[in-house]
């Protein structure tokens, strides 16, 4: 869930056409029309990628008039397949995912639920990936890939490239090889895999060892 | 206990309020004194900076002296370089320790190889212009003619094959025939990277994509996420462009000098050293306070405040040791974070609370662009100046953060506030002070009192702990003894 309370807004006399923006929004809500950048107003989620890469400083964000909220309410969808998803990308359903607005893993099983079929949609929907737009790109990537989705990155866009190495994948001899300088590659898995296998009924009784 | 230290002053920045804005610092409040880190830790290695008016000269020959040393043969004349920086370094001492780094390594540079097309690349966190700010500001874009820029993890990357399957990092990081790595032993997040590979993590992080650093940050766990760095580091395309690093030698209390190799694992395993000893016997000391008020005072996100040498994401993690490895969360890190449930309580019960002696969070000064929330959320805090607490409000990673605090008109007031809400008058100050730190006299009792038995603690029982968890030579502590 995001409370969207900006807007990006485009000084047409600063800006060069270069189309930097429209390859860091992560809602594809930018375009360039007659070398000018154009903004979508109703898709923009006010992440402020566009302001902070413009190599001319021609946006700004400013308060919207009315506020978005968006959402996906995770009641209104089977809590079996948003428990199946997470599973199957190794998060518990009340993980937090995104750190900047808190959105958690049930809600993005939801959005995928709802009919998202791309990291974009998946923003559009929940907000995930438009706080600071960087840390939670490969948990939406994982739980797409976890639903079925097939993945194509933006041609000719920077929002993002491909998934990558997860505790579940790291060959068994680079854990042995790098065994001894601190990484704790099995251990960490277990604890991934503890809380994603929690029972939330269970949550705060359950002790482990360090 | 002497009289306060003067903080870093306010800085202009688009992530912060106006300085003019910032009326009063809370080492200028009734009952605060400064302690001196090496009074606290005789053990301390003299400084070079801050050390006087030629303190900054001193850092330009220590790292010409160390450059000096550096095989930079592979360096042809026609060939390019790129040196780089990441934003945290700007944040030590002032930053112009730092920056001085940085211009001395290109003057080395070009006076040894007759290399000409030497260029800055520095990167950031989150926020994207920290780097511009920093390179306008410190003169860096004139010092280097113009070809010093700042990159952003959202840049345009480059796909790198590792021995974990592909990672990405930043196309302009890599434009270059020859890559430099100027950074520092300073620890800063230990939350994140517990001391482990701590001179590689750039290479995961602030020269790295954001499918790389969610990677760090989601997909490996708490302390494997370390590999994410060496992995980049390793891998053939990084290592066929690998020319040296040049660190500043920091501690808590000032930077030592400098220490360049063309060995980053041998510079590793020096700044895991350094890390696990000066800033252990901090960390560890600030565990032992019992109870506080925590003033953030600093030009930074709010969890990248300092007071000797140690940030306030670590302190809310001092109530257990973030650098023994057998734990596998601190109380404050991402996934632990991430681990809360819609309760608001961690969804497993043997996950540490935030640092319980932390009774109340005065913000003073600090700035956005870094998620937040949950540090209010499970702080009670105060934010001084309504215009402060809009500026959260505005932005995208901060948008709860003021849903769990309180804004007051002044520092004064706050401080009121929070010493009757807690009853208690032990304070201490983030707020960066150079060579000790600001406290209240109580707190500087404590400390003093405590440092001992800590001191010993570290050297006898923990540091050699550490340092093993971490496959580092432990011989290493004999030798400095010799």
């Amino acid at each position: 869930m995001k409370q969207v309370t900006l807007l990006a807004k485009v000084d047409q006399d600063k800006c060069i056409g270069c189309k930097i923006c429209t390859k860091v929004c992560p809602v594809l809500s930018i375009s360039v029309v007659n070398r000018k950048a154009v903004v979508n107003e109703d898709d923009c989620r006010a992440c402020g990628n566009c302001e902070q890469r413009c190599p001319s400083h021609a946006i700004e964000m400013v308060p919207r008039e009315k506020p978005l909220k968006v959402y996906v309410d995770v009641t209104k969808f089977d809590q079996g397949k948003i428990s199946e998803i997470c599973e199957k990308a190794h998060f518990n359903p009340e993980q937090v995912l995104c750190y900047c607005t808190g959105v958690r893993a049930d809600e993005v099983a939801a959005a995928i639920l709802d009919g998202a079929k791309t990291p974009e949609a998946v923003s559009l929907m929940t907000g995930i990936r438009t706080g600071c737009t960087i840390e939670c790109v490969q948990p939406v990537l994982r739980m797409l890939e976890a639903a079925g989705c097939e993945l194509k990155p933006n041609e000719g866009g920077w929002q993002w490239y491909g998934t990558t190495a997860t505790a579940w994948t790291v060959p068994k001899e680079v854990k042995e090889k790098y065994s001894t300088r601190g990484f704790y590659f099995e251990e960490d898995r277990e604890l991934l895999d503890d809380i994603a296998k929690l029972n939330v009924e269970e949550k705060g009784g359950k002790n482990r060892d360090a | 206990m002497h009289k306060p230290i003067t903080p870093i002053s306010a800085k202009p920045s688009q992530y912060g309020i106006n300085p003019a804005l910032v009326k009063k610092r809370a080492s200028e409040l009734p009952k605060m004194c400064s302690l001196n880190l090496q009074d606290l830790f005789p053990d301390l290695p003299e400084v070079i900076f801050p050390a006087g008016p030629n303190a900054i000269d001193d850092v330009r020959k220590a790292a010409i002296e160390s450059l000096k040393k550096v095989d930079m043969s592979m360096i042809k004349s026609e060939d390019s370089v790129n040196v780089l920086a990441s934003h945290h370094g700007f944040t030590l001492f002032g930053g112009e320790p730092y920056a001085e780094l940085l211009k001395a390594i290109k003057d080395v540079v070009e006076e040894k190889t007759g290399c000409k097309e030497v260029r800055l690349r520095a990167g950031v966190g989150m926020r994207f212009r920290e780097t511009e700010e920093y390179i306008k500001s410190y003169g860096l874009d004139t010092y280097y003619h113009g070809k010093a820029i700042g990159l952003a993890p959202v840049d345009e990357g480059i796909p790198i094959e590792t021995e974990i399957g592909t990672l990405y990092g930043l196309k302009k990081i890599y434009d270059a025939d020859w890559i430099i790595h100027a950074h520092h032993t300073d620890v800063r997040e230990v939350h994140f990277h517990r001391q482990v590979d701590k001179a590689v993590k750039p290479f995961g992080m602030s020269y790295a994509r954001i499918e790389t650093r969610s990677t760090y940050h989601q997909n490996l766990g708490p302390r494997a996420a370390n590999f994410t760095a060496r992995a980049l580091f390793e891998s053939d395309f990084v290592q066929s462009k690998f020319a040296f690093a040049s660190f500043l030698d920091v501690g808590p209390h000032g930077i030592v000098g400098v220490d360049s190799d063309n060995d980053l694992y041998a510079l590793n395993d020096r700044a895991t050293f350094i890390g696990c000893q000066r800033y252990g016997k901090v960390m560890t000391l600030f565990g032992e306070i019992d109870e506080c008020i925590a003033v953030l005072d600093f030009p930074c996100p709010v969890p990248y405040v300092f007071s000797a040498g140690v940030i306030y994401a670590n302190f809310t993690g001092a109530n257990v040791d973030l650098y023994d490895l057998k734990t596998p969360l601190p109380s404050y890190t991402w996934y632990t974070e991430a681990f809360y449930g819609k309760n608001d309580k961690p969804l497993l019960g043997d996950i540490p609370p935030i640092n319980p002696a932390i009774k109340m969070c005065v913000h003073n000064y600090a700035w956005t662009g870094y998620p937040s929330a949950f540090f209010s959320k499970h702080i009670p805090t105060i934010v001084v100046g309504q215009e402060q607490a809009n500026l959260f409000d505005r932005d995208s990673m901060n948008l709860e953060y003021m849903d769990y605090a309180v804004s007051i008109k002044s520092l004064e007031a706050a401080m009121e506030f929070a010493y009757q809400t807690t009853g208690i008058d032990k304070v201490i100050i983030f707020d960066g002070a150079m060579g000790g730190m600001n406290v209240s006299e109580t707190m500087a009792e404590l400390l003093l009192e405590k440092a001992p038995l800590v001191s010993e603690k570290v050297d006898q029982e923990l540091l050699p702990k550490w340092l093993k968890q971490r496959g580092v030579d432990v011989s290493i502590l004999d030798k400095l003894k010799k």
